[in-house]
C-alpha cells in the first residue's frame, strides 16, 4: 500500500478547475448550460468571461451554484489580473468557510481567448497553485465551421491544439464528409485529446469515420489574416422596431457573414425579450427570455472584422427610416 | 439548448420571432415590405406583401415577379436578380463616399 504524501493530500483537497474554451459561437454556453441543468457540474462556481462589455451568457447559466462575470476583455490578456483576483477571493472564502465548497470551478472563456495563458497564470500564482488543480481544458468545436476555423484562424487552432477534451458540437448540422474530415484532422493535430460529440448540449456518439483522411493544415500567416477580430456594442435603443431591425440584420449577415463572426444580445419585441444569437450566417431561433426588461436589452454585441460601430448604427438607422444621430 | 434546459424558442424563421399575435404578424408583414421597399428600388427591384399569400413578392423593373418565403431568401434572390451584392455597409447606406 502506498501512503499518500502530503503533496498528494494537498492536491486532493484542491478545487478542480475546468477551462471551457472554444471559438466564437462554438457552443460553449449551450454545452455548459446542459451540464448544469442535468447536475453534471453541481456545486461548481462558474466564471463567465466575455470579450465584449455586455454579457449575455450569464442570463443562460442561472442554474450554476455560484456565478461571476468578467466582461470587457479576455481572461487570457486584458482581464487576466481580474481573473486571478477573482480566483483568489474564491480560495479565501472557501478557506474561511471550511466546508470544502466549491469543489469545482468552471471558467467559460470568451471565444477570443487562448486557454494557454489562463492556465499559465493560475499555475504561476503560488496561492492559486496551492488551492486549485487544473483538471481539464475542454474546447468546443463547431462541427460546421470548425475545419474552416482551423485553416484560417490561428487562435481557433491554438484552442483545439491545447485541449484535453474536444467537444464537437452541432454534429447534426454538419454534412457527413465535412464532419469526417474535421474529426480526422482533430485527431491528427491533437491525438491525445478525448473526442466527443454534442447536439444542443447533449452528448451524442460520434460516427466512426476511421477511414477519413485528415486535412494537412498549412501555416497561417497571422499578419495576413486581415484586420484583427474585435467586439463592439450596438445600442439599438427604443425607436427601432424589431421588424426593421430584422430586415437589416438579415441583409447584413447575408452580405457580411464571413466577417461578422458572432452577434448576440437581447432585443425587446411584442413577443417578449428575444435572445438573438448568430454564428456567421446561421441565426438560432430566438429564445424568449423570462423576466422584465433589463438594462442590457436592445444592446447587441457584434464580433468580427471589417466594420465599425458607427457604420452599423448609420446603416441600421437608414433601414429603419430614421435620421442619423445628431441630425435635425 | 436541449428542450429541457433552454427557454422556449420562437417558432418559424428567426426574423418573424417578434410577433406575439396574429395582429402583430400582419403588421410585421406590412412593415417588412415597407422597409424592403425603401432599400430594393436602388437595385432595380421592388418588394410587395399584400398578406394574401404566404411569402414576399419581389419584382424587377421589367415586370417579372417571384415569391420568396422569408428574408433570408429575399437577399439571395435579390442578389441573383440584380446581379449585385446588397450590402448594408455600402456607402449608400452609411453616408460615406468612396474616393
Amino acid at each position: 500500500m502506498i501512503l499518500p504524501t502530503d503533496a498528494t493530500e494537498a492536491a486532493e483537497n484542491r478545487m478542480r478547475l475546468t477551462v471551457l474554451g472554444g471559438f466564437l459561437g462554438s457552443g460553449k454556453t449551450t454545452w455548459l448550460r446542459h451540464q448544469l441543468h442535468h447536475g453534471l457540474l453541481a456545486d461548481a462556481f462558474v466564471i463567465v468571461n466575455e470579450a465584449a462589455e455586455t454579457s449575455v451568457d450569464d442570463a443562460l447559466l442561472g442554474q450554476a451554484a455560484e456565478l461571476a462575470v468578467i466582461a470587457g476583455g479576455c481572461a487570457c490578456c486584458e482581464a487576466r489580473d481580474e481573473l486571478v483576483t477573482l480566483l483568489r477571493s474564491i480560495c479565501d472564502k472557501r478557506v474561511s468557510a471550511g466546508n470544502g465548497r466549491p469543489d469545482r470551478i468552471v471558467i467559460e472563456t470568451s471565444g477570443l481567448a487562448d486557454p494557454g495563458p489562463i492556465v499559465g497564470a493560475i499555475r504561476a500564482d503560488p496561492m492559486l497553485a496551492h488551492h486549485i488543480v487544473i483538471s481539464e481544458i475542454a474546447v468546443a468545436v463547431d462541427a460546421v465551421y470548425g475545419l474552416e476555423q482551423l485553416r484560417q484562424e490561428p487562435l481557433s487552432r491554438r484552442q483545439m491544439e491545447l485541449a484535453d477534451r474536444l467537444v464537437v458540437t452541432k454534429i447534426d448540422k454538419a454534412d457527413e464528409a465535412g464532419l469526417a474530415r474535421l474529426l480526422a484532422t482533430l485527431k491528427a493535430i491533437n491525438p491525445g485529446a478525448a473526442l466527443s460529440g454534442a447536439v444542443k448540449g447533449s452528448d451524442v456518439a460520434l460516427p466512426d469515420y476511421s477511414d477519413a483522411e485528415p486535412e494537412v493544415l498549412g501555416e497561417i500567416d497571422e499578419g495576413a489574416g486581415g484586420a484583427p477580430i474585435r467586439a463592439l456594442k450596438l445600442d439599438i435603443g427604443e425607436e427601432i422596431d424589431w421588424t426593421a431591425f430584422s430586415v437589416w440584420l438579415s441583409a447584413l449577415i447575408h452580405a457580411r457573414g464571413d466577417d461578422i463572426l458572432r452577434v448576440k444580445g437581447v432585443v425587446r419585441a411584442p413577443a417578449g425579450r428575444l435572445l438573438l444569437q448568430s454564428v456567421r450566417r446561421i441565426v438560432q431561433s430566438p429564445e424568449i427570455l423570462p423576466g422584465d426588461a433589463a438594462g442590457d436589452d436592445n444592446s447587441l454585441v457584434f464580433i468580427g472584422r471589417g466594420f465599425r460601430a458607427d457604420q452599423l448604427d448609420k446603416s441600421l438607422r437608414h433601414f429603419a427610416g430614421l435620421k442619423e444621430r445628431g441630425q435635425a | 439548448m436541449c428542450s429541457a434546459c433552454g427557454f422556449p424558442a420562437a417558432p418559424g424563421h428567426w426574423t418573424e420571432a417578434g410577433a406575439a399575435t396574429p395582429h402583430d404578424r400582419l403588421r410585421d408583414r406590412f412593415r417588412r415590405a415597407q422597409v424592403l421597399q425603401s432599400v430594393l428600388p436602388a437595385y432595380g427591384l421592388t418588394a410587395h406583401d399584400g398578406a394574401q399569400v404566404p411569402g414576399i413578392q419581389l419584382g424587377t423593373l421589367s415586370g417579372s415577379q417571384t415569391i420568396v418565403r422569408d428574408l433570408e431568401a429575399v437577399w439571395a434572390e435579390a442578389e441573383r436578380l440584380s446581379g449585385k451584392a446588397i450590402d448594408p455597409l455600402d456607402p449608400r447606406f452609411i453616408g460615406e463616399r468612396t474616393a
